[in-house]
């Protein structure tokens, strides 16, 4: 009581005190932050130059494409995508290919192509793009890239005025798909990589500085495809979704992508929002355990296919954000979606048949058994990736209504259950044409010699179909092979395919020339341009 | 002194290699390494024959200790390797990112030690009066909620709505503002309830009232007798905030887009990125090594009859 009372006056004085300084502190901290707080983002700066400011999930250390040089593990995707480097063909929207860099190509027979080049490409350095100056960086590719030398089983590279001549060891009908990876992007070797792995390209714009979190771009003004409309872009690393989710709203960046599915909701029938969406090769897939004994029965498999409801999933748990899959690639391919045929969602057809295979529910408990053992299925998945867990949910949930019982591990130790087989059914995301050739897929998941046949799954027919493909240089056999190997394979229901990845940006209105490409190679292009 | 120092820093070269084992080890139970994460990532397929060839690069081919005794090699020699992921040096990587981490330790610690001592104080003074529960319950509050909750709604009410702060780190200084106060917030919330905790305890010691019999002045007792004791309580605290800090706060970080250690550890975890994990561990190691060392010897200050000669300082 003393202490209060004697205490009370002196202290009074000094909160008084301490309380002016807090308040000072905070006035200064927020007069300085008024200055900026909006400031970042920009449809154009005070200078009159067009500014765009771009917040990605999708560079940065984790994502393994930090810098901009092309040969070195993932870093392509960001030479390609911000604008900086070019390959010498491209994907349409249609993921067919067309000139770039190149202007056609020859095979002049099956071990060797020929292709030409554009005569007016000078890189950002002043050098011209030669054959020469390709043969050197397409060599330096092969040479330190971890996954351009098996793709592309080069020879020998010869250079003739513009054109390169390639020698590959074995047939490679893809070649030039090949060359369409985010690796295969030219860039000038004369002038090199530099210290914070910047490279001299092609592309519409430079970049003059580059960081583990950002990119600085400005404006290539003797781009070869016209002047950029934009004068600078900023391209920022912004690994949190309510981060970037803000940051749009607050208009400190013109454009995001990567936003959670949750908040793409406050941007869509927004006046001041614009939506880019695509489908993308990006595919969500099950792969059935053909060692486990009651996956075995057709038609088990069968009526799990037809107990898995593909809409369900994309419409509700992923709110629009992907596309029902019927096969491992989506429409917008020539052997995509339409080409093929998969079980429709059948509750009472998957029923039926685990019925003919003599599963029924004999004890009451919601479930079906044979023999007295009920069907429980082990589904390994890992969650890294948001929508495998929701998928795993899903399926629980649909399968339980026919009958069978899902046991999900959800684990990122999902290699150790696969080493020992300890699976019944594995739920993966994949990307399965990054070059938009399906020979890519069937040959790394189908075949007996495949790493990534999880499931143990044997077809002789796709081994034979593979082998085909393997030879076949006219694209539109190919696809045709293709799409025989894709409907053997949903006929023997060795893969449930749940969804394609859906992409989208987020653009203020007046943003043009931005567009989601399934690719997911090409953002940042000289069509680029903010209309006041 | 000067004996006591340099023992106290020959104690972290077994620390440092314990630690640095026990690390290595853990990450490699792990069933995947940096190379099977790299492309399972990616989403992207491999050969085995790749995979092989880069594991061989990295040396992951070769036998734990090994792998352990070549990189300790390394350091011992001032090469603590390459990123397995960027390519980067790691000790480069490391100290580009360092300055960040400790600008925002020392804003936070900073703003905490302003705002909690002086609360602390007046709700011990104030004890059970209207002051002390609005205070009492502030800090409630604050220890409740967790770090990334208190950053999205400082973005959302600070940035979104009243627009003074920006929401991502433009690289001005006011974008240290908010993932301040981020921190600050639950490290006051935790030091108002200690140093009023402790305050109290001192006030109703024998010498306070001591010291008011003789008729000192309670502004006197309490910042010259009560103060002084509680800054024992108060420098530990600071100590492991300190020690924590310096290490980074990840989720913060990531928020608010703070390039610091934090962030990059977590990104290094998740890559199995061991080079920059290693290293993570040492600083970390040294930073709480070095962090009480002089948290002792503060306390000699504080208090001259403790002798750090003679033991292990407290």
């Amino acid at each position: 009581m003393l202490a209060e009372r004697k205490g009370g006056r002196p202290l009074r004085g000094r909160s008084r005190i301490l309380a002016a300084v807090l308040s000072t502190v905070l006035s200064i901290s927020m007069l300085y932050g008024c200055g900026s707080g909006k400031d970042g983002g920009s449809a154009s700066s005070n200078t009159g130059e067009k500014v765009f400011n771009y917040g990605t999930t999708a560079y940065g250390v984790a994502m393994e494409n930090v810098g901009l040089d092309p040969h070195d593990t993932y870093s392509g995707w960001s030479t390609l995508r911000y604008g900086v480097g070019e390959t010498l063909f491209k994907f349409n929207e249609k993921m067919e290919l067309e000139p770039w860099l190149a202007t056609d190509y020859e095979q002049v027979d099956e071990y060797t192509l020929k292709i030409h080049l554009r005569d007016d490409v000078n890189f950002t350095s002043g050098n011209k793009m030669t054959g020469e100056a390709v043969k050197a960086c397409l060599e330096d590719l092969i040479t330190r890239h971890d996954r351009a030398p098996e793709d592309l089983k080069i020879e020998s590279i010869t250079a003739e005025g513009q054109s390169v001549i390639i020698k590959s060891k074995e047939k490679v009908p893809a070649l030039i798909h090949y060359l369409c990876d985010p690796y295969g992007a030219i860039i000038d070797m004369e002038a090199g990589v530099s210290e914070d792995k910047n490279v001299s390209g092609t592309g519409p714009y430079i970049a003059e500085n580059v960081t583990d979190t950002e990119i600085n771009l400005v404006a290539n003004k003797n781009y070869w495809g016209g002047t950029p409309k934009v004068d600078r872009v900023n391209v920022k690393s912004i690994t949190d979704g309510d981060t970037l989710t803000m940051a749009m709203q607050n208009g400190e960046i013109d454009a995001a992508q990567g936003l959670p599915y949750v908040s793409l909701k406050l941007f869509q029938n927004n006046e001041s929002f614009s939506i880019s969406s695509c489908d993308t090769s990006r595919v969500y897939q099950a792969a059935i355990n053909f060692k486990t004994p009651v996956l075995q029965d057709e038609k088990v498999r069968e009526a799990i296919a037809m107990g898995i409801d593909k809409e369900g999933f994309t419409t509700v748990l992923l709110d629009g954000n992907g596309t029902a899959a019927t096969g491992p690639f989506p429409a917008n391919f020539t052997f995509g979606k339409d080409a093929v045929s998969a079980p429709a969602y059948d509750p009472q057809g998957a029923r039926e048949l685990l019925s003919q295979a003599g599963w029924k529910d004999t004890d009451g408990d919601g479930y079906v058994d044979k023999d007295g053992k009920p069907l429980e299925i082990r589904w390994l998945t890992y969650t890294s990736r948001q929508e495998l867990p929701l998928l795993a949910e899903s399926v629980q949930a649909t399968l339980k209504a026919i009958g069978i019982k899902v046991i999900v591990n959800a684990t990122d130790n999902y290699n150790e259950y696969l080493k020992k087989g300890e699976f019944d059914i594995y739920a993966k995301a994949i990307v399965t044409a990054p070059t938009g050739d399906p020979q890519y897929y069937f040959t790394t998941h189908l075949l007996d010699s495949s790493s990534y046949n999880s499931g143990n799954y044997h077809s002789d027919k796709v081994e034979e179909l593979t082998e085909q493909l393997r030879n076949e240089y006219d694209m539109e056999k190919r696809s045709q092979l293709a799409i025989q190997i894709e409907q053997q394979i949903l006929d023997d229901h060795a893969f449930i395919y749940a969804s394609h990845l859906k992409m989208s940006f987020v653009m203020k209105k007046g943003i043009g020339g931005f567009e989601a490409h399934p690719s997911d190679y090409y953002e940042i292009t000289a069509d680029l341009d903010i209309i006041q | 002194m000067r004996r006591y120092v340099g023992k106290r820093l020959l104690q972290l070269i077994p620390i440092l290699i314990g630690i640095t084992l026990l690390s290595f080890g853990l990450m490699h139970l792990a069933s995947m390494d940096a190379v099977d994460v790299r492309y399972e990532k990616q989403g992207t397929v491999v050969s085995e024959e790749v995979k092989a060839q880069i594991r061989e690069e990295l040396n992951l081919d070769k036998p734990f200790l090994v792998q352990y005794g070549l990189w300790l090699k390394g350091v011992v020699t001032g090469d603590m390797g390459v990123s397995y992921i960027s390519g980067k040096p790691v000790f480069e990587t490391f100290i580009t990112k360092l300055p960040a981490t400790i600008a925002l330790t020392l804003t936070s610690i900073l703003l905490t030690i302003v705002v909690s001592i002086p609360l602390g104080i007046l709700a011990a003074v104030k004890q059970n009066r209207p002051l002390d529960y609005l205070i009492r319950f502030g800090s409630f509050i604050g220890n409740s909620l967790p770090n990334f909750f208190v950053s999205l709604l400082l973005i959302y009410f600070l940035a979104l709505k009243l627009g003074v702060f920006p929401v991502i780190s433009g690289g001005g200084w006011n974008s240290i503002v908010l993932p301040t106060l981020t921190l600050s917030i639950a490290m006051s919330a935790k030091y108002i309830r200690q140093v009023r905790a402790t305050v109290l305890e001192e006030l109703s010691k024998d010498y306070v009232t001591g010291a008011r019999s003789r008729g000192v002045r309670e502004r006197v007792i309490l910042y010259k007798n009560v103060l002084r004791s509680s800054l024992f309580t108060i420098v530990t605290l600071l100590a492991l905030s300190i020690g924590s800090l310096l290490g980074g706060t990840a989720i913060v970080e990531s928020i608010f887009m703070w390039d610091g250690v934090g962030k990059m550890a977590v990104d290094a975890i998740t890559m199995r990125d061991y080079p920059i994990i290693q290293t993570y561990v040492i600083w970390m190691a040294v930073i709480y090594v070095l962090v009480n060392l002089i948290t002792d010897i503060v306390y000699c200050f504080l208090d001259p009859r403790i002798r750090l000669e003679q033991g292990e300082g407290i």
